[in-house]
């Protein structure tokens, strides 16, 4: 258990660049009788990662005990990590061209979250072979040291550089799924398009077989495409305009032909008022057939089905995309209503999964659908088969609705006063105040969005204005929760909580609240961390300015 | 006063005094860097002028107020403390911000000395999470009490069972 260091080779490699660097910047400086820029430049960027390199080398030094990893690093500003053995969530190492002939690998370790992860860049490729042996996921506390390669190499898996992502999730129980995947022969034998998360090997045919065998993985289907999905998806306020960005490139594709694709419309329909009403009469409603169109193909036999423990996703007419999301990952589900559409009760259903890259995933489960068949959706798509998006929601103090109205009308009249000063034509400055017939609508209805509950298992939020959403996050998906208060808000008595989690977009809110439907929700769903936070501060401790300032706090 | 509902209690722990005399001579670096940039534009380019100016006088205004009021008001509102149970910490001037972090859920736990919170025996400790709204940072805290606050996290943290996600 001592302190390691980088490969020495780093510090070759840092002189290579160094010597490289300096004989660059002699050329520029002395080839011609003017400096050649881009030379110098390129000198000077090498001289700074020379040394960034050799001071990384002088400074770093790490620790891999049987509990923890550490690291050291940094010269100016220094700075320690320490990351917990059985939090870390892959290991893998990389290399550029360079270093790589220098046998030098940069090692990754990673506990979750992108940013989280450390970096050892770089080792020499044995040493860096036997930290990841050491840190494979799940070998945390056991291992004792063992240094040796012949020991750990039957049991390490290959200890090749992609050791990543495939340990970043709980492995879902995927083979019953591949298996047991083609529910009618005749289709979905596509092979399943690349770069989604799909089923690991492609389902041959002879397998069917073997379903009526396995009738325990039986698939229940939950949802197939329904014929209203069409319009639905394809009514939308983009589609109106999907067929500009095709015209103008067509446009520029034709351009070297000499075909003027505009001034031939504007030949053909003239340029007045009655020429663009014409244009907008052919184009809006093109763009919703091309709209109806391209989600036909995408969603051909659309099929959500649960099947030992997961969720399947297929579809596709041109390449079926097959997409799978384990049971254990699911930490709850959100719905997204756009504010056009809130009248037809239109909705977009969303997966919080944990263990993805935030906001991409699988998170999207169902296309827009109707509200009513979303909810019930919704109940067989959880594991749980709860309803917590329709939790009945408390609403939000009154004042929540005079800060969005507040905001609606000061932040045009800031803007308004901040163009002020600034020489422009005397017509610009009052501009911003045609926003506010906008804003202040917009605000009532965001406060109308406002609300929060907690049912059972789930911690339910809602809020937006434009796009409507309504979270239910699993209680047990919380990590941690941050109580932020305005100036404005701590005299009117309000908060806004942020809700921390590792799935779906990794935070939520519940704006604005009364601080006792803070404390009411943090003690609902979390109930262990609220004693924390109400607990009256020690008394035994004579640590005075803590307690003394303690009421100052309070008080202000 | 109106009866309001009893906020969150504060942490137990303040920071070290010499909080103050950091925060004060880093907004001061950084007032006269950006001031400073900003200044000579306005001095050499005189077409900015009427541009650069209104927006120079705002600056200087929010500087002149960070320096005199925010490092003292901040040292009286922060406070931080890391028990068996979870790393909590209260922090802000104008905008108060609590934060709770079980240690099950903790990821990594940093350290960073940067050069002028060196010349004032200070420390950050920062506890990341899976989630980077989780993330907890305590910014001013005496070198020492830093070191044995994470000494004790790492204790902690190793014996609390917890995949953190």
């Amino acid at each position: 258990m001592t302190w390691r260091r980088l490969s020495i080779r780093v510090v070759y490699l840092g002189l290579i660049r160094l010597a490289m660097s300096l004989v660059t910047g002699y050329f520029g400086v002395a080839w011609r009788d003017d400096p050649v820029w881009p030379l110098v430049l390129g000198a000077v960027g090498g001289l700074i990662g020379a040394s960034a390199d050799l001071s990384r080398w002088q400074t770093t030094r790490f620790l891999i005990t049987p509990e923890r990893v550490e690291m050291r690093t940094g010269w100016i500003s220094r700075k320690h990590r320490t990351v917990a053995r059985d939090r870390i969530r892959s290991v893998d190492s990389s290399a550029r061209l360079i270093p790589r002939l220098l046998g030098l690998r940069t090692v990754n370790i990673g506990s979750g979250d992108a940013e989280t992860s450390f970096q050892l860049d770089s080792l020499d490729r044995g040493e860096a072979e036997r930290v990841q042996r050491e840190l494979m996921p799940g070998r945390g506390s056991a291992v004792s040291a063992t240094f040796s390669p012949a020991v750990t190499s039957s049991t390490a898996a290959p200890a090749s550089p992609a050791v990543t992502s495939s340990t970043a999730a709980p492995a879902s129980p995927a083979s019953p799924a591949s298996t047991a995947a083609p529910a009618s022969p005749g289709e979905a034998s596509a092979p399943a398009s690349p770069g989604e998360a799909s089923a690991p090997s492609a389902p041959p045919h002879e397998d069917i077989s073997d379903i009526s065998g396995m009738s325990d993985e039986a698939e229940t289907v939950i949802a197939r495409l329904r014929r209203p999905w069409i319009w639905l998806n394809a009514f939308r306020i983009e589609s109106a305009f999907a067929l500009i960005a095709p015209v103008f490139a067509l446009h520029w594709a034709l351009r070297p032909f000499g075909v003027d694709l505009f001034r031939t419309a504007r030949d053909l329909f003239g340029t007045d008022l009655r020429g663009i009403v014409l244009i907008l009469l052919i184009a809006v409603p093109l763009g919703f057939a091309v709209a109806a169109v391209a989600f036909v193909i995408d969603n051909w036999n659309f099929e959500l089905v649960r099947t030992g423990g997961a969720l399947i996703t297929r579809k596709g007419l041109f390449t079926t995309t097959t997409v799978q999301r384990s049971d254990e990952r699911t930490r709850g589900i959100a719905f997204a209503e756009p504010l056009l559409t809130r009248r037809l009760r239109v909705t977009k259903t969303k997966l919080l999964l944990t263990g993805s890259a935030a906001g991409e995933g699988g998170g999207d489960i169902l296309p827009r659908t109707r509200l009513e068949e979303a909810r019930d959706l919704a109940a067989q798509i959880l594991p749980d088969g709860a309803r917590p998006l329709e939790a009945p929601l408390r609403r939000h103090p009154r004042g929540a609705l005079v800060r969005r109205i507040g905001w609606a009308v000061y932040t045009p009249v800031l803007l308004a006063a901040a163009l002020l000063p600034f020489p422009l034509p005397g017509w610009v400055w009052p501009l911003p105040f045609l926003l506010i017939p906008v804003t202040v609508p917009l605000a009532a209805i965001a406060y109308r969005s406002l609300g929060h509950t907690v049912q059972d298992d789930y911690l339910v939020v809602r809020d937006g204005a434009l796009t409507r959403r309504t979270v239910a996050l699993q209680n047990r998906a919380v990590i941690g929760w941050s109580l932020e208060q305005s100036l404005f808000q701590r005299w009117a008595g309000r908060m806004t909580v942020g809700i921390a989690t590792a799935a779906g977009s990794r935070s939520y809110e519940a704006p604005d609240v009364s601080v006792d439907q803070a404390m009411t929700l943090i003690a609902e769903a979390t109930p262990g961390l609220i004693s924390v936070m109400t607990e009256p501060p020690a008394t035994s401790s004579a640590a005075s300015p803590a307690v003394s300032s303690a009421g100052e706090v309070s008080a202000c | 006063m109106n009866n309001s509902p009893p906020l969150p209690r504060p942490p137990r722990r303040p920071l070290d005094r010499r909080f103050v005399l950091w925060r004060t001579v880093d907004t001061l670096i950084w007032a006269t860097v950006v001031l400073g940039a900003l200044g000579a534009v306005w001095f050499f380019a005189e077409v900015t002028r009427p541009w650069v100016g209104p927006v120079l006088i705002v600056l200087a205004v929010v500087y002149a107020v960070h320096v005199a009021v925010m490092p003292s008001w901040r040292y009286r509102v922060h406070r931080w403390e890391t028990t068996d149970d979870a790393v909590y910490a209260l922090t802000g001037w104008l905008t108060h911000k609590w934060q709770i972090v079980p240690i099950s859920r903790i990821q990594s736990i940093d350290t960073e000395i940067g050069p002028l919170q060196r010349m004032f025996g200070l420390a950050t400790i920062t506890v990341t999470t899976a989630s980077s709204e989780g993330n907890i940072e305590i910014e001013g805290v005496s070198a020492a009490d830093a070191a044995d606050a994470v000494d004790r996290l790492r204790e902690v943290t190793a014996t609390t069972v917890g995949d953190a996600t």
